[in-house]
């Protein structure tokens, strides 16, 4: 499973405003219909029901919200980088500025699972990350997020 | 007359600065602190000359320090560790030291031409983990290895030396006779019975004397820690004149003291780590100086082949023979056997037959001297290396905090201070809770109220009210930014997962094989339940793709924090091919005898 797999240069959006967590779920649940076609309100409830099982704010400033959604044709990945970083409820109370939304067709099963940990093993380093942050132009970012050196080791 | 008294103290207290001293130095290279403690003793002997202590005198001074390191290790091992870990850790310190003495004696047998009962006599000899150096591998130098494994390690150490105690003196007596007969034998076994019977039991009614002492007293504070100790060596010394192990009688009472509601906790636990560290310097000291270096090359290379075989061999299989009837994993089991670190009690142990003129008691001195530099130098230099390569060491989550607590009798708050640290969330403008608002803010020196303070600033000192639960939320705020790194999130787990959360929702959320038994349980529960009810910090269950992962344990030892991983970790996946489990033992048996 690779992230370009997942993502699109369409996907990437350099600089998402959101003041809250709520906000800026709901504005990427807006920008994941733009691309998949479904409907808003069913992307940000799914997000809401797994955001209940406990927060998707993994730490060091990055979020990972993700679901399952009947009806979708394939994984779905949409990237965005906050233009102000905003309370998450993140587990180690950083605020976030890099989210990572991934959304699977409710028939995925386990590559749900083998998106996600592809996704989290991507931002768990450190200097990917520093590097997403360090720009805002959406190709550079896209270039990042599926070349990484993480990427072409798995 | 006056002038060699003056002499005397000054070499004396001399020798424990310069163990003392020597601390900042092991700290330094990582050469773990009783190496270093025992070198102090050796070179000062080799200064000094041997003779200045005889074996009588590093008898008396090892078993009362011994004592009191016993007492004081009780006295640290919560009951629930001890729960944790009593089976394993008993059938180690019984089964495993009698297989761990069988083992070293055989090339004990070949290597210094002994005879079987002189051979067994040097395997009972190093045949127990010493619980000073084990405590304070395990302890000190800022790792934390899994609880699971912490605590059969920690019993282990605490409960096996009277076994040993017990073959050594039951070997010397055979050696002394001559060779054994079998009324001898089974009178060994009766006496075994009865020392740990009495040992035990005289453990657990002087403990409880203990807390009783200290509770109904009203006896001065500061005479409080002396009236525990004087009184551990009390039943210690009245333990063994009855014929019990008074080495267990002195563990059995700290562990029962150490677990009782006491007045003034506080001060026995500081004064008391102050005396354990006196105890090991002065057991560790005494011993380097009742050995003669000289008298070490010509037994070197057995020493040396004595030492491998009981690191690479006899504790193996000893540790493997022991954990197979317990749910104990690979790596884990492989940890313990590493971690077979011997000390000051085999050397203390080896002065007996010296002691009580068994033939070549020397030998055995010296044999048991240079094993324990082996293992000291072997196992202790690479503790830390061996638990992160098995996965047994548990990451820290935050940076580090200046904390202080004080319980406020009868409130369900605590009083909480906290030294606001440049780098923290706090200092870079992070609100704290609602809940948490300081009361009172000290900078440079002036006191001011949280309003009057605004802001926080790194150097302010903050003291707060709080609910006992919430402080680890509070830490990580005021903690200095040690951002989780990659290896501890693979550790714990991307996603934190809420305890209340149910089964049945995980289940849906990710399509995992959810047992139908599992549904209505929350995550929490599940939890539990796979491990037994006996949750540790870093254990691990898979569920189906997933692995769900204790990440914290609450006041209540409830498992507080939970981890999901969205593909399995592999911290217990298996090092090495070795120390299988009883389950998977059985399992290939049955599948062996399926084909045949």
């Amino acid at each position: 499973m690779e992230i370009a797999d997942l993502i699109t240069p369409a996907a990437v959006i350099p600089n998402l405003r959101a003041t809250s967590k709520k906000q800026a779920l709901q504005e990427l649940a807006r920008r994941a219909a733009e691309l998949t076609g479904l409907h808003e309100r069913a992307i940000f409830d799914v997000l809401l029901e797994r955001e209940r099982l406990g927060t998707t704010g993994v730490g060091n400033g990055i979020a990972i919200p993700h679901g399952k959604l009947a009806n979708l044709g394939r994984l779905y990945g949409l990237f965005a980088r906050l233009e102000r970083s905003i309370n998450f409820e993140s587990i180690d109370e950083q605020p976030v500025d890099l989210i990572f939304l991934l959304l699977a067709p409710e028939s995925a099963g386990a590559d749900h699972l083998k998106a996600l940990a592809r996704v989290s093993r991507l931002l768990r380093d450190k200097s990917v990350c520093e590097k997403l942050r360090g720009t805002d132009n959406p190709d550079a970012l896209y270039a990042l997020l599926t070349e990484s050196p993480a990427s072409r080791a798995a | 007359m006056i002038e060699g008294m003056h002499a005397a103290i000054l070499v004396l207290a001399g020798l424990v600065a310069a163990s003392v001293f020597s601390s900042l130095l092991s700290f330094r290279i990582g050469a773990p602190l009783l190496l270093v403690f025992l070198a102090v003793g050796l070179a000062a002997g080799g200064g000094l000359g041997a003779g200045i202590v005889d074996a009588h005198t590093a008898y008396l001074v090892g078993s009362m320090s011994l004592a009191l390191v016993l007492f004081d290790s009780g006295f640290h091992t919560s009951i629930r560790t001890f729960r944790l870990a009593a089976l394993p850790a008993l059938t180690l310190a019984t089964l495993g030291v009698a297989v761990t003495a069988a083992l070293v004696a055989l090339p004990a047998h070949w290597l210094f031409h002994l005879d079987w009962v002189r051979a067994l006599l040097l395997g009972a000899i190093l045949s127990s983990t010493d619980a000073a150096a084990v405590f304070f591998l395990l302890r000190v130098g800022g790792i934390t290895v899994r609880e699971r494994v912490r605590s059969v390690l920690e019993v282990e150490s605490g409960c096996n030396d009277p076994m040993a105690v017990f073959l050594t003196l039951a070997l010397v007596g055979l050696s002394l006779r001559n060779g054994g007969r079998v009324e001898a034998e089974l009178g060994v076994l009766r006496d075994l019975v009865f020392q740990f019977g009495i040992g035990a039991a005289g453990g657990v009614l002087g403990g409880l004397l203990i807390v009783l002492a200290v509770n109904r007293l009203a006896v001065e504070r500061s005479l409080l820690p002396i009236l525990v100790l004087s009184l551990a060596l009390v039943l210690f010394a009245a333990t063994a004149l009855a014929g019990g192990s008074g080495f267990l009688a002195v563990y059995a009472a700290g562990l029962v003291a150490g677990n009782s509601r006491l007045a003034a906790p506080d001060t026995l636990r500081r004064f008391q780590d102050g005396v354990s560290w006196l105890a090991q310097i002065a057991m560790f000291l005494t011993l380097g100086l009742l050995a003669a270096p000289a008298e070490f090359p010509p037994v070197l290379p057995g020493a040396l082949a004595v030492a491998g075989v009981l690191i690479f061999v006899a504790r193996p299989l000893a540790v493997w023979l022991s954990l197979l009837p317990f749910r104990i994993g690979a790596n884990e089991a492989a940890f313990v056997a590493w971690v077979g670190l011997r000390g000051a009690v085999s050397i203390l142990l080896a002065i007996l037959p010296m002691m009580l003129g068994a033939p070549g008691g020397r030998l055995y001195f010296d044999v048991a001297f240079l094993v324990v530099l082996a293992s000291l130098a072997l196992q202790g230099w690479t503790i830390r290396v061996v638990a992160r390569w098995l996965g047994q060491i548990v990451p820290r989550r935050i940076g580090p905090v200046e904390r202080m607590e004080l319980e406020i009798p009868g409130a369900r708050h605590e009083l909480v201070a906290y030294r606001v640290v440049t780098d923290s969330l706090v200092a870079r403008g992070h609100r704290p809770p609602r809940w948490a608002e300081p009361s009172l803010v000290v900078r440079e020196g002036r006191s001011l109220l949280a309003h009057a303070a605004g802001p926080l600033r790194s150097g302010d000192m903050v003291w707060l009210f709080a609910r006992p639960d919430r402080v680890p939320h509070l830490d990580r705020l005021f903690a200095s930014a040690a951002p989780a790194a990659e290896a501890d999130r693979r550790f714990f787990g991307d996603f934190p997962l809420d305890p209340a959360a149910r089964m049945e929702d995980l289940g849906s959320v990710y399509g995992l094989p959810v047992p139908a038994g599992a549904r209505g349980q929350t995550v929490a529960q599940y939890l539990d339940r796979a491990l037994g009810g006996r949750a540790g910090v870093g254990d691990r269950i898979p569920l189906g793709e997933v692995e769900l992962i204790v990440r914290a344990l609450g006041r209540d030892e409830s498992i507080a924090e939970i981890g999901l991983a969205a593909e399995p970790t592999r911290v217990d996946a298996p090092r090495l091919p070795l120390f299988s489990g009883g389950t998977r033992l059985k399992a290939r048996l049955r599948r062996w005898l399926g084909r045949g």
